[in-house]
């Protein structure tokens, strides 16, 4: 073979680094990629929570260490008369920029109905939101669903009001009424 | 935006730079279209990195150890620029690759890291880059105004002739 009709090195050459170049680009932007889809997720604090409010120590508040749970433990319902707690426990809203939407929602009840009328919750927000339990007696209606979303604006405080109401000649019965506040 | 996203820009400068090179063999030394490729690997290898300790590195750091490869990929660009212009005296290939390819990639990597800079909140001073990035393109500007020249071009065919 002559030495004239081989391919001369340079193209040869050329292409070789154009092949690696091609190689090394797709794969470093397949590392990059990668990248963009890795996700770092890190824990947050709520900005949501409960506090005490001025009545807490007559409701019997106690908060769980994270504030996202609490139990009102002294609630009376007296005969024949509407108790009010005006400002038992409140909807905390810490974030310094944010609003989120919150609303109340029945998640359980327990308890006999025979001495009890109503027990009320209400959201004391720019509008109220209100979860009804009234018994007639012999059984317990539930709110049929959660109360409508309300926007908190963010560094404010909303109080839960509870209402309660026993039958004339009631002595003794309790119930046991859990409640969330969800935040969206 | 990530910080890795300078040193793929890192990689790229260098595989064109290994590419030119070879094109330009005659004027380079015939190492050098390797070296380049070797660096651009290196490149790879730091992405690589990256990627697997990417919460142990800060996005600090993260940013730093990927724009000093740029740092280096750019170097050698002009690197090859002023080797065309005082080692070998090739003053028309000098001023055609910092036409072509110096400011032009200069300009490029500026606009990443300023706008990079301004979503990050100003990692780099924001105005020395703008400042960097306005002249990049001038000088681009006037360097393909001046190279498209009829003139120019003709006469810089018959200074190779000879």
């Amino acid at each position: 073979m002559e030495l004239r009709k081989m391919p001369s090195k340079k193209p040869v050459k050329f292409l070789t680094l154009l092949l690696t170049s091609l190689l090394i680009a797709t794969a470093s932007a397949a590392v990059y990629y990668s990248l963009t889809m890795t996700s770092t997720i890190s824990v947050a604090t709520p900005s949501v929570y409960f506090v005490k409010g001025a009545d807490n120590v007559t409701a019997g508040v106690s908060l769980s260490a994270d504030n996202r749970s609490a139990q009102l433990t002294q609630l009376k319902a007296y005969p024949n008369v509407t108790t009010t707690y005006e400002d038992p426990i409140r909807v905390r809203n810490n974030h310094t920029l944010s609003s989120f939407n919150i609303r109340l929602r029945h998640v359980s009840l327990s308890g006999a109905a025979t001495n009890f009328i109503f027990v009320n919750f209400t959201l004391m927000g720019t509008s109220e939101r209100k979860l009804v339990y009234t018994s007639n007696g012999t059984a317990w209606t539930l709110p049929s669903s959660p109360t409508s979303w309300i926007l908190i604006p963010n560094i404010t405080a909303w109080s839960i009001k509870v209402e309660t109401k026993a039958k004339a000649g009631a002595t003794a019965d309790t119930v046991t009424i859990g409640i969330t506040v969800d935040v969206a | 935006m990530l910080p890795e996203f300078f040193a793929l820009l890192g990689i790229d400068v260098f595989l064109t730079l290994s590419l030119l090179s070879c094109l330009l063999d005659d004027r380079l030394p015939k190492a050098i279209p390797y070296l380049y490729q070797v660096a651009a690997l290196v490149g790879y290898g730091h992405l690589l990195i990256s990627r697997e300790f990417l919460v142990i590195f800060g996005e600090y750091m993260r940013f730093w150890y990927c724009f000093i490869y740029l740092l280096v990929a750019l170097s050698n660009v002009v690197a090859v620029n002023v080797y065309f212009a005082v080692a070998k005296g090739l003053w028309s290939l000098a001023k055609v690759w910092s036409g072509a390819v110096t400011f032009p990639t200069i300009l490029i990597c500026m606009f990443f890291v300023s706008s990079y800079s301004f979503v990050q909140e100003a990692t780099l001073p924001l105005i020395t880059l703008q400042i960097g990035l306005v002249i990049s393109a001038i000088v681009m500007g006037i360097s393909i105004c001046l190279l498209l020249s009829p003139e120019t071009m003709r006469n810089a065919f018959r200074r190779e002739r000879r």
